[in-house]
């Protein structure tokens, strides 16, 4: 037990990427509001992203830039920063089309719950066959 | 000259959709022209597809191509084996109807002539990223090619000019990003073990590293398969499928069904099967889940389509079915089983894109989506339904039809491993996918006319329905060649 303890003190970003992760889905799996579906997804993101970075780094590692007279120094890995770059890049781009979703969806139904929308749909489809 | 398109043919076939993505808006309102460009990139797509194939049978371009000359650690790679040849194959041949479908034809689908351009972007953006998936040797650009084909099929869902098309379209968007998230997830707990992107050398390290931390590679396998699952619709994870694809305007949803869900399917392999190998999978059980996954998924599945009164609903859960074959097939780790899957993904594409175009025809034609209401259509539209028939009887297996020879492949796989339980589901599922899709064979045939007024679309839509159909019989009676392209990309999934 105390060794387990001790492994997670020691890494500890692991285990708060893993919190946002599961806060995340859950909050995308069980409310029904559509902005916070959204938002679920967006801290699911941000908890993979701090284990990418989390991953990368060393204690005590510096910036990846090359200094010539100290020969000694750790860096930390900047590929996995990078990559996460990427990632926030797709992540942005996503919510920006999910948050254009919601308004064409806010236009049509007059709400952002998804119950009430499930509810409404059998309506609008009439209405529009008409 | 032309020994550098030869040995850049990989790189071009995946540029040539993008660029011509970011200069068909450029001729804005001029829609003609936009569509001859869309047809050149889609007959310059077959033609390089085709050498591919030409030259990866005949051994005469190297296996690895490295981006700007950098070699493996550094740089990243496309793999040029039989399979990505076998993909870039079945996208150019589906692709190029598809094309030929839209000409002319899109406007009243997507709200007036202006917004075209944009459906045609978001396709030929899927194209590009279809392309990657089948080509790329490296896990965070899978993860990448992965997002870009998401973003362009949620866009093509909601493009359609429909009240419901918002809501489908965002069920997709969220459930898929929710994949995304797990696939990054998974592909991160790769990399931490391995140290490395690239699919050769992370295969290398995981096949040495694998038993001292057996948990992350469950771990990170369950995470690749739950995410991909949503995005391929592996059966319990197929929720946001019917709506977005029954809802999608009739050329993207053949798309989506044919092509975009098998794109996601290729990515899930060559993890699978590249990166951990079939040693792996067995030792860690994967394969039994991939296995029960796809018999409940063609049997519920098709049970469900059978209830579906709306054609293009039928259609939808007909594909969560197939994929249910691709997911047996695949589990069975064998070569024969594994080509069966190649072969019988290549047939599901066009049959699935033939059905899909076909019923859209019928509905655009009657405005009827019931199937119940289609009664005597085959007198009416003569070309679409037959089509329609051709497209069924190959989905349902019958011999000299395409779907015949990929469950052929698929049944000896299941017999070689001894597996009778799936080689019963294999036929099952063809006898459930009769009982779906022959009624409407039936009512457009043999019950007297409700419809008044339906003609066959114009002569472009005529066109992509047959050279579809065409192809259907084709595979059905000289498979030879697809065949072994499809045993070579078993092969070499196979033998790493």
């Amino acid at each position: 037990m105390r060794i387990l303890l001790e492994k997670l003190l020691i890494n500890y970003p692991f285990f708060f990427a893993i919190i946002l992760f599961v806060m995340g889905a859950f909050t995308v799996l069980t409310r029904s509001n559509l902005f916070k579906k959204l938002i679920g997804i967006n801290i699911m993101e941000g908890g993979i992203f701090l284990f990418f970075v989390a991953a990368g780094n060393i204690k005590g590692g510096a910036v990846p830039i090359l200094v010539e007279n100290n020969p000694g120094m750790t860096y930390i890995n900047p590929l996995t920063s990078a990559l996460m770059l990427t990632g926030i890049v797709v992540s942005v781009s996503v919510t920006a089309f999910a948050l254009a979703l919601i308004i064409r969806l806010y236009k049509i139904y007059g709400t952002v719950d998804a119950r009430r929308i499930a509810e409404m749909r059998k309506e609008v489809k009439e209405r529009w066959q008409e | 000259m032309a020994g550098v398109i030869t040995v850049n043919l990989p790189v071009f076939l995946i540029i040539l959709p993008l660029v011509a993505a970011f200069i068909l808006p450029t001729i804005g309102r001029r829609q003609r022209l936009q569509e001859n460009l869309l047809l050149v990139v889609g007959s310059l797509g077959i033609l390089g597809a085709g050498y591919l194939a030409y030259l990866v049978m005949d051994g005469g371009i190297s296996s690895v191509y490295q981006m700007g000359g950098w070699p493996a650690p550094w740089g990243i790679e496309l793999q040029v084996d039989g399979l990505a040849a076998f993909f870039l194959l079945v996208i150019t041949f589906v692709l190029f109807p598809v094309f030929l479908f839209s000409r002319g034809n899109l406007a009243e689908e997507v709200g007036g002539r202006e917004k075209t351009a944009r459906f045609y972007v978001l396709i030929l953006l899927l194209g590009g990223a279809l392309a990657g998936m089948a080509l790329t040797n490296d896990l965070f650009n899978v993860y990448v090619l992965v997002e870009v084909a998401t973003i362009s099929c949620v866009g093509l869902v909601s493009s359609r000019n429909h009240p419901l098309s918002a809501e489908a379209a965002f069920r997709y968007l969220i459930l898929a990003t929710f994949g995304s998230a797990l696939i990054l997830g998974g592909i991160g707990f790769i990399y931490i073990i391995t140290g490395h992107l690239n699919m050769g050398f992370a295969a290398q390290e995981l096949a040495q590293v694998w038993q001292y931390r057996p948990h992350v590679v469950w771990m990170a396998l369950i995470f690749l398969l739950t995410g991909f699952g949503i995005k391929a619709a592996l059966f319990p994870l197929h929720l946001w499928l019917p709506d977005a694809h029954s809802i999608a305007p009739t050329p993207a949803s053949a798309l989506l069904s044919g092509l975009a869900v098998k794109g996601y399917l290729i990515c899930l392999f060559k993890f699978f099967y590249r990166v951990a190998g079939p040693f792996l999978l067995q030792e860690l059980a994967i394969d039994k889940i991939m296995k029960w996954a796809g018999l409940l998924g063609i049997v519920l599945a098709s049970l469900m389509a059978i209830r579906q009164d709306e054609l293009k609903r039928r259609l939808a859960f007909s594909t969560v079915a197939q994929i249910g074959y691709l997911f047996l097939g695949a589990s069975l780790l064998n070569t024969r089983g594994l080509a069966g899957t190649f072969f019988y993904l290549a047939s599901h594409a066009v049959i699935k894109a033939a059905l899909f175009l076909s019923a859209g025809t019928m509905l655009a034609a009657t405005g009827k989506e019931k199937v119940s209401q289609l009664a005597g259509i085959g007198r009416k539209m003569p070309v679409t339904t037959a089509v329609f028939t051709i497209a069924s009887l190959g989905l349902v297996g019958v011999p000299l039809f395409s779907g015949f020879v990929g469950k052929w492949y698929l049944l000896l796989g299941a017999l070689d491993g001894g597996d009778f339980l799936s080689a019963l589901v294999i036929i099952g599922g063809s006898v459930l996918c009769a009982a779906y899709l022959f009624p409407v064979v039936r009512l457009a045939y043999f019950e007297p006319a409700e419809i008044e007024e339906a003609e066959d679309p114009g002569i472009p839509q005529k066109i992509a329905l047959v050279f579809l159909a065409v192809l259907v019989v084709l595979l059905g009676v000289m498979p030879g060649t697809v065949l072994d392209l499809a045993g070579r990309a078993a092969l070499d999934l196979l033998t790493p």
